[in-house]
């Protein structure tokens, strides 16, 4: 199976670099890495399932139904039962239009004591109406035609908790059918990564990953927190090493100017 | 490997927590909607406690207490003794939306406010300082759909997710959780003093406030959020007194 590396955020700036790469920093992302890869495999299989019920569909010359999705769930619950305490929801979401019997349709799973699914208001005229289409995880995959890693971002649907989307395009035919992902929670990412970026780092070089547009993933120092921005413009900027995460649109950054940025 | 057991689990809205033990609210929501959208008719008896509670998958405890609340709401009522039991009582449109209103203290809307205004004043605050200009224009799209709202569900709606997307952009989920939790519990009120008046002045606010978000301004944002926060409070307080008058 080949994938396409997944697609940089749109307004990708990364803060200033000049260095070569942190020492031990690839060392520290490859767990992760590896990790969100597998998660990423997982969500592909499950797109790849949707696209073959949709050319299924369109071969035999019939709709393409609310009720044929039934077929996916068993392998969406293996793939929660596989990432368990990783991820915390998968399933598939349709592109508006793309099914006969619902204008709008978002399959979804959650694990937690057993599994269940989400269900969300997709009325667009009730109050409590959930427009998928325009979050990241759906829009990105849409308009690149690639894998994404959206967030973290607070997800006030599923989890509840601060989340990574990875999401993959269903493409059947050249026509975008909808999007397969699965929710990653970033307290766990964080949990893995929390040991090495404090041992790696130092009191003077204090370790950082930031996502592809400079929000904080996950820190080595109290002084930069999770969620915050590292804005190139702003105060804060790594004038030390910087490492990509491999695939992934992330960043590992160190440097003494972390520091002061952290004594403001 | 054989996979686990799918389950299709209660009815969850968009506003219901996951595991933050919002059964009771759920429950209400459900029998709320149910008698708002006439599933429930006037006068008609609901199944004894246990029969319902064992309908909707809770508890008798879970369901006391959501019931407990659709009193104080207004739409059901308990009879007790011989024909005893819940009804349900379905307002006509004046009294649905006046109803919560006037159940409400002077003090208990005040409280209300301040409340508010700690929430979204911190919310905007944080998210001036960590928003993405991604997280700016979500913003100013859903500012936008407020100002093309005319219904007042499509109004409330806007605004509700407007002010809860600005505690999501704060990355904040606790922040979030406390609007989504406002927002449910008064969102009907918010827009009740506006019915038929202009929506300009609101937008006008969230676009001052989009702009210091967007501009990095923390204490700005703060100050506009709280003092938007203000205006609608003094509003209800002012149809909450006109009640008495009317």
């Amino acid at each position: 199976m080949t994938r396409p590396p997944m697609s940089p955020p749109p307004t990708a700036q990364p803060p200033t670099a000049n260095a070569p790469a942190a020492t031990g920093g690839e060392h520290l992302l490859a767990d992760i890495t590896a990790l969100i890869e597998r998660v990423l495999a997982s969500v592909t299989e499950v797109a790849e399932e949707m696209t073959a019920l949709a050319a299924g569909a369109r071969a035999g010359r019939r709709p393409l139904r609310r009720a044929d999705l039934a077929t996916l769930r068993p392998l969406v619950a293996q793939v929660l039962a596989r990432h368990r305490g990783f991820a915390a929801g998968a399933g598939v979401v349709l592109a508006p239009d793309a099914l006969a019997d619902a204008p709008r349709c978002i399959d979804w799973w959650w694990a937690g004591q057993g599994i269940g699914q989400l269900e969300v208001d997709l009325d667009p005229t009730s109050a409590e109406f959930y427009d998928y289409t325009s979050t990241e995880w759906y829009r990105e995959p849409a308009r690149t035609g690639l894998p994404c890693i959206a967030g973290p971002y607070v997800d006030y649907i599923c989890t509840h908790k601060y989340t990574f989307t990875v999401s993959v395009p269903v493409v059947d035919d050249g026509r975008f059918v909808g999007v397969a992902g699965a929710d990653i929670l970033a307290g766990e990412v964080e949990r893995m990564l929390l040991p090495g970026l404090s041992m790696l780092g130092r009191a003077n070089r204090p370790m950082v990953l930031v996502s592809g547009n400079g929000r904080v993933i996950a820190s080595g120092t109290a002084s930069i927190l999770p969620g915050t921005v590292l804005r190139p413009s702003g105060p804060v900027a790594a004038d030390g090493p910087v490492t990509a995460a491999g695939p992934l649109p992330w960043m590992l950054l160190s440097g003494p100017a972390l520091v002061s940025a952290a004594g403001r | 490997m054989a996979p686990p057991a799918l389950t299709t689990v209660r009815a969850r809205t968009l506003f219901t927590p996951l595991d933050t033990g919002g059964r009771a609210d759920t429950v209400t929501r459900r029998l709320a909607k149910a008698i708002r959208l006439g599933l429930l008719l006037d006068g008609e008896r609901l199944p004894a406690e246990s029969q319902l509670a064992g309908q909707l998958g809770v508890s008798t405890v879970t369901l006391r207490e959501a019931l407990a609340t659709l009193r104080t709401m207004g739409l059901v009522e308990t009879r007790r003794g011989r024909g005893g039991g819940s009804f349900v009582r379905a307002p006509d449109d004046a009294d649905r939306l006046e109803r919560p209103l006037r159940l409400l203290s002077l003090h208990e809307l005040r409280d209300i406010g301040d409340h508010r205004a700690a929430i979204a004043g911190t919310a905007a605050r944080l998210a001036a300082e960590r928003a993405l200009p991604a997280d700016v224009t979500m913003l100013r799209e859903h500012a936008e759909r407020l100002r093309g709202a005319a219904a007042l569900t499509d109004r409330r709606r806007a605004d509700a997710r407007l002010h809860i997307e600005i505690a999501a952009t704060a990355q904040s989920p606790r922040l979030t959780g406390e609007e989504m939790d406002l927002w449910s519990e008064i969102g009907d009120l918010v827009w009740l003093p506006m019915e038929g008046a202009d929506v300009a002045p609101a937008a006008r606010d969230h676009d001052l406030l989009i702009d210091a978000i967007e501009a990095h301004a923390p204490e700005r944002a703060r100050e506009i959020a709280e003092r938007h926060v203000a205006a609608e409070t003094d509003r209800l307080l002012d149809l909450r007194l006109s009640l008495h008058h009317g």
